[in-house]
């Protein structure tokens, strides 16, 4: 007993506290620092580019804006609706393919594929996630649009659809693999509860498992829906980049993301032409930043 | 305690590199950086001009760009390049650009422009009325002008673009593009443009004599040869001059740089192989 109070009291001891409490404090202010940065920036980020972007209402109506379809900077006519409409449509359609079949490849790795193939098919699908986003635009140019081409008999094969078809590959590891996590982590009480009452395999994917994944596969779609409205470079390769209403998928169009990147080198600081631009990278932004919350929600709900 | 070293040291190691790069700037500005941006109609050669520059100059550091014509006098202006290049005088008005006054330009090179199509096209020769119709939408389909029974695909560079903008004065006489359609797209970049002709074979574009290989051909325009040869002869007429603009007269790398390409041993040796001309050889 003595021996350990004589170690607690030995001053040695105490130094070694005291600047261990140091240190402490010293790594706190560290990380609060860290954050308080990332915050800066993430703040400083969204105010200059939408101060720059509302500029544009200066010289063009909000109405132009937002619901003219004539894009012609040229002669002063800056109308975004063909972008938005674009770059809305162009989500919706890999949504649409992309949903069903990543959550698909996730019921198979998470629920059908025997021990083997699910240890081939994870690293598999991390590995696509990895690929840069150009190599998927230059195979998109140079083989999916010719075989288009060959297979509809279009003149060109730029369009929505080759743009969604890239982004469908893109995105369906994303969410393939979150929604694997969602779907594995559902408690095998429920997958036991519900053999046991003489479901067959499928009865218990779709009546007992999905439902109760459900908050995480909505995250897993988000996330992907995410991705793919702030793609760039694999969609500015095959969208055609022209700025009209396409009258069919394989038709020459333009979203905002492919807009952007084509024009903003050219254009002059400080002209309307400029804040327009800037004013879609804000329309970008903010639709990202509502999909986050919504995932945020969505957790809350889930939890 | 582990984690309080890794991150000492990590601040440390930032605070050197940090240190590093500023003396690395420092250092830079006084041995020479050249910063070059804009047209790639002339990347090919100030791609071509900078290997070589550097080669005599080693601690000249030179990184070249390109963009569009455009983005060179611009670049410039706000000071982000040391170099533009742009495919015409851009100190002087053209149609749809102002005038940079502040800017000193250099002749650089004769640029000749090609119409170009898919080796798989028969089609050999487009006239100027041809041209014009075709890029505005009148002509749609290759038979009409000699072709196979086929849409044409009119692939246009985006605005901004140098080419773009000789290309309309020269072969189509001013005449105005369309800017949209079911056959029509833009592109960016000269190179962009040869792909996309490349892997069409009803396209239809023009790009600088630089870029014309591989899948792609000239087309003759009004029945002449699109070559040098007659570009010098001046039976061939879609062609401009190459400029390489300054803030104010060039001082220091910039000079020596722009020196060495109007030299007689760039000009005649890797700027003609490059099927550019050189200026002293146009009248």
């Amino acid at each position: 007993m003595s021996k350990i109070e004589h170690l607690l009291t030995n001053s040695y001891e105490k130094k070694i506290s005291k600047s261990t409490y140091f240190q402490n404090r010293l790594f706190k202010f560290f990380c609060l620092f860290s954050v308080l940065i990332l915050g800066l920036t993430l703040l400083s980020i969204i105010i200059f580019v939408g101060r720059t972007g509302l500029l544009v209402f200066k010289d063009v109506s909000f109405q132009e804006f937002f619901f003219s379809t004539t894009w012609e900077p040229y002669d002063d006519k800056f109308g975004a609706a063909i972008f938005i409409l674009g770059t809305l449509a162009l989500t919706g359609l890999t949504l649409l393919f992309a949903a069903p079949i990543s959550i698909g490849v996730a019921i198979f790795t998470a629920e059908i594929a025997p021990k083997w193939l699910k240890r081939i098919m994870r690293p598999v699908l991390d590995l696509l996630v990895g690929i840069p986003s150009i190599v998927y635009g230059y195979l998109g140019l140079t083989v999916l649009i010719p075989l288009l081409r060959d297979i509809t008999g279009a003149t060109m094969g730029d369009g929505l659809l080759p743009a969604a078809i890239v982004l469908n590959i893109m995105v369906l590891p994303t969410i393939s693999r979150i929604s694997d996590d969602a779907i594995s982590s559902v408690p095998s009480d429920l997958r036991e509860a519900s053999y046991a009452l003489g479901s067959t395999r499928m009865q218990t994917i779709l009546k007992v498992i999905l439902p109760s994944a459900a908050p995480g596969l909505f995250t897993a779609v988000i996330l992907g829906m995410a991705r793919s409205i702030g793609e760039t470079m694999a969609v500015v390769m095959v969208i055609g980049n022209t700025p009209q209403l396409p009258s069919d998928l394989l038709t020459p169009t333009a979203v905002l993301t492919s807009n952007i990147v084509n024009q903003i080198i050219d254009v002059e600081f400080d002209s309307t032409w400029n804040h327009a631009l800037y004013m879609m990278a804000f329309l970008l932004l903010l639709i990202s930043n509502l999909l986050i919350i919504i995932i945020r929600k969505l957790r809350v709900k889930g939890a | 305690m582990n984690i309080m070293k890794r991150v000492a040291i990590l601040s440390l190691s930032l605070v050197a590199a940090v240190g590093f790069s500023y003396n690395g700037i420092a250092s830079a500005a006084t041995s020479g950086k050249i910063v070059v941006a804009g047209s790639t109609a002339l990347l090919p050669l100030t791609q071509q001009a900078a290997k070589e520059f550097k080669k005599i100059n080693p601690k000249v550091s030179v990184s070249v760009s390109g963009s569009s014509s455009i983005a060179g006098p611009q670049s410039v202006s706000k000071g982000a390049a040391t170099i533009g290049a742009v495919d015409w005088d851009a100190t002087k008005e053209v149609p749809g650009f102002k005038a940079f006054t502040d800017l000193k330009a250099h002749k650089v090179a004769a640029i000749p422009f090609a119409t170009i199509v898919n080796k798989a096209n028969p089609v050999k020769n487009l006239t100027t009325k041809q041209l014009q119709d075709i890029y505005a939408g009148k002509i749609t389909n290759w038979k009409e002008v000699g072709g196979n029974d086929a849409q044409i695909v009119v692939v246009n560079r985006k605005h901004g673009s140098g080419t773009r903008v000789n290309y309309q004065m020269k072969a189509l006489d001013g005449a105005a593009f369309m800017t949209k359609g079911e056959n029509y797209k833009e592109v960016g970049k000269s190179g962009e443009m040869v792909t996309a002709v490349d892997t069409n074979p009803n396209a239809l574009g023009y790009v600088d004599f630089a870029y014309v290989k591989g899948n792609i051909k000239a087309v003759d325009f009004n029945g002449v040869a699109a070559t040098t040869e007659n570009v010098i002869k001046g039976t061939y007429k879609v062609w401009s001059y190459g400029y390489l603009v300054t803030k104010g007269d060039p001082t220091g790398a910039d000079a020596e740089f722009i020196k060495y390409i109007q030299s007689g041993k760039f000009q005649n040796g890797s700027l003609t192989k490059l099927k550019f001309i050189p200026i002293d050889k146009m009248k």
